[in-house]
């Protein structure tokens, strides 16, 4: 017992000491620090990348601090979350791709778990063996199993849903292959206020977390993963009357309107070109009752970024109130690109069946409020990414490059545009290093633990470097045999089929963030140095591959199909195998 | 009218051996239909290894009664039943649980059923 203790206690003494060792070498008091985290928000869905939508709070914020304008994440949720968390590359973390989306065959493998592995520890367990408070209130999606839970990966105060999404308005799940929608707080299985609206509440749990630890000194880390705008696309009737006439338009001149705002706001260079995703429909082929209909979906997506916001705007205002606003670090981001899953038509006969056996209700009139289930479909998506090309779950640019404002760290730079090449992994030795913790170095917690691979952008932010990589660094990254390499400026990109045809293309992602020219034929050898490179990232990162006719929406169907049924076909076989053997042994016994 | 039992009572011991086996190899998924939540450590131990022998004995009891036509048979399936109608009433009584009404009337219903089958479907003693 008491080995087992020690075995317990030694590792924590010693990462207490070497945090606070770490701490004392830092100037002045800990910051605090409070990690935002918007969910499926595209590049210029925000007013400071070129938005419409009015996002005054992360307006202020990006004045206070810096944006990035080249950060990239995954191109799916919980691999970012577990980038974004660990510093270290999704699939050595466990997560290469969500588990509703992973083969049974995949699952084999150690890393392919689809859920946070203990191999990696995360920034808010070195900051809580540090002496930080941690609090999460929002989406965790990383595991949900007891020893999988924030609680038990370094949280101490946790309001957390375990799934995807989920309705924002009450607990309910928004795909048929959950029973319900699974919140957990501190650990344990929770229920939902009558009064619940996802901004909102997480918003308030956040303060309540936040005020409950002050006065004892120490500082806070608060990660906020909201629900906004992940699907079902909700918002509050208020904040969608905002919007009402604003993408009457439609999407081809909203992406064109973004792209303009962007160059005007520096986020994407003079002039970058674009295309025109083919999954992007004639807005002037609809009818005007559909395009009333695109309008106000596009409303309620605006509403509920707006909304977000607005709550934000209420944890920094206590923050200030308070005094420690100067003291506290922000980034925001996004986990990835705009989700393009909602369907063209919702009315069509699949999306209609799929969202009446939730219980969903799709009327114009109450769209996007309790009880009505919405998305924007692949058109307007496609704006809310402009000017990239593609969207979440494909590894163009529009997936995977998204919004990034750090702010409030001591000595940075404010109301600058940071064009260097940056990544999800980044952010966790950042935040380490801006709190004086030093990253893991071989083993945390009584176990042996990854080191972070990402980059400390502390001199980044100060302006003492113009770069966070060299020009030979590089970065792979794999989805459902989508593969990506970054280099420099260059992206080689390969999307499988069905999103594409399995063979590389080449960008200048600087000069051409839209991915507009292929570069493939006239630096082959470029090209050939890059596949060679991403081939041994692949190995070097336990790449499993995907088998032949995969498709993300063929695996969601059937794992869907699979969680749906196992269990009452199992129940149904097993109980008439007992019968059997019953009826065998009474047969046996009347016979003898 | 003995057919119509002999059926019904059938339908329940299929469904009692299910829950039996929903107990212990799927207690998730069954586990909120009856109130509860699952625990951990022991706790988690006996409500899985209890409810679960609970319903496989329930339904194999009145499997074993109708597949052989022996009055013995009957009557550990509706102990069963009707002592859990009597613990939930005490229960209601003497320890502030809901009164379980529907799930009260069903096992007083079944149990009864079981011992109308003891008396009308029973060929052995």
């Amino acid at each position: 017992m008491l080995r087992g203790w020690l075995s317990r206690f030694l590792p924590l003494a010693g990462a207490l000491f070497l945090g606070a060792a770490a701490a004392v070498a830092a100037e002045g008091p800990r910051p605090n620090i409070v990690f935002i985290l918007a969910d499926d928000v595209g590049f210029t869905d925000i007013e400071p990348y070129g938005s419409e939508i009015h996002t005054p709070t992360l307006s202020a914020l990006a004045e206070e601090g810096l944006r990035f304008s080249n950060f990239h994440t995954a191109a799916n949720c919980a691999p970012s979350r577990a980038m974004l968390l660990t510093g270290v590359n999704n699939h050595l973390a466990g997560v290469p791709n969500i588990p509703e989306l992973l083969t049974p065959v995949q699952r084999q493998a150690e890393n392919y778990q689809g859920v946070l592995s203990h191999r990696v520890v995360t920034v808010a367990s070195l900051l809580e063996a540090s002496g930080y408070h941690t609090y999460l209130a929002g989406k965790w999606h990383l595991g949900s199993a007891p020893d999988q839970l924030p609680s038990a990966r370094g949280f101490e105060r946790t309001f957390a849903l375990m799934d995807s999404g989920a309705d924002n308005w009450e607990q309910r799940p928004y795909l048929a292959i959950y029973d319900e929608a699974n919140w957990f707080a501190d650990g344990e299985r929770t229920t939902l206020p009558e009064d619940f609206y996802s901004s909102e509440f997480l918003v308030d749990k956040t303060l309540e977390f936040i005020e409950e630890g002050l006065g004892d000194g120490r500082p806070f880390f608060a990660y906020l993963p909201f629900q906004a705008v992940h699907l079902p696309v909700q918002a509050p009737r208020e904040y969608t009357e905002r919007y009402l006439g604003t993408y009457d338009a439609g999407w081809d001149a909203l992406r064109e309107a973004r792209r303009a705002r962007a160059q005007a706001r520096g986020v994407i260079p003079p002039e970058a070109p674009m295309v025109r995703m083919e999954s992007t429909a004639d807005w002037d082929s609809l009818d005007a009752e559909r395009q009333r209909f695109e309008a106000k979906r596009m409303a309620v997506y605006a509403g509920m970024l707006e909304a977000m916001d607005f709550h934000l705007g209420r944890l920094v205002a206590f923050l200030k109130a308070r005094g420690l606003f100067e003291n506290t670090i922000f980034v925001f981001t996004s986990d990835n690109g705009p989700e393009m899953r909602g369907p063209a038509n919702p009315h069509g006969v699949i999306a209609s069946r799929m969202a009446t056996d939730l219980g969903y209700d799709q009327s114009y009139e109450r769209l996007g409020e309790r009880g009505s289930y919405n998305s924007i479909s692949p058109s307007f998506a496609s704006a809310a990414a402009s000017p990239f090309a593609y969207y979440k779950f494909h590894v163009g640019e529009g997936g995977m490059r998204v919004p990034l404002i750090i702010a409030n760290v001591a000595g940075q730079e404010r109301g600058a545009v940071v064009d260097a090449f940056t990544w999800a992994t980044d952010i966790a030795p950042t935040l380490l290093a801006a709190a004086g913790v030093s990253p893991p170095e071989g083993r945390f917690g009584g176990r042996p633990v990854l080191p972070m691979s990402g980059k400390n952008l502390i001199s980044v932010l100060r302006g003492e470097a113009s770069a966070a990589y060299g020009p030979e660094e590089s970065i792979g990254y794999e989805l459902t045999g989508h593969g990506v390499l970054f280099q420099g400026a260059y992206k080689a990109r390969r999307h499988a089929p069905p999103a594409g045809d399995g063979s590389w293309a080449l960008y200048n992602i600087v000069q051409d963030p839209g991915e507009t020219e292929d570069l493939s034929a006239k630096e082959p050898e470029r090209l050939a140095r890059m596949v060679a490179a991403y081939e041994a990232f692949e190995v070097s990162h336990g790449v499993q591959p995907i088998p032949p006719g995969y498709s993300q929406i063929g695996q969601l169907a059937s794992n869907m199909f699979v969680a749906r049924l196992r269990e009452p076909l199992l129940t149904v076989l097993l109980t008439a195998l007992v019968l059997l053997a019953a009826a065998g042994w009474l047969r046996r016994g009347r016979s003898s | 009218m003995k057919k119509l039992l002999t059926g019904v009572l059938g339908l329940f011991a299929v469904l009692f051996v299910s829950y039996g086996v929903r107990w212990m190899i799927f207690p998730g998924g069954i586990a909120p239909e009856f109130g509860l939540q699952l625990g951990d450590g022991l706790g988690l131990s006996s409500l899985l290894g209890d409810l679960g022998a609970f319903f496989l004995t329930l339904g194999l009891c009145l499997a074993s009664a109708l597949l052989t036509g022996r009055r013995l048979w009957f009557y550990p399936p509706a102990m069963l039943l009707l002592f859990a109608a009597l613990g939930r009433t005490l229960a209601w009584l003497l320890h502030g649980a809901a009164f379980a009404v529907p799930m009260i009337a069903v096992e007083l219903l079944v149990g009864g059923l079981i011992l109308l089958g003891a008396r009308t479907l029973a060929e052995r003693d």
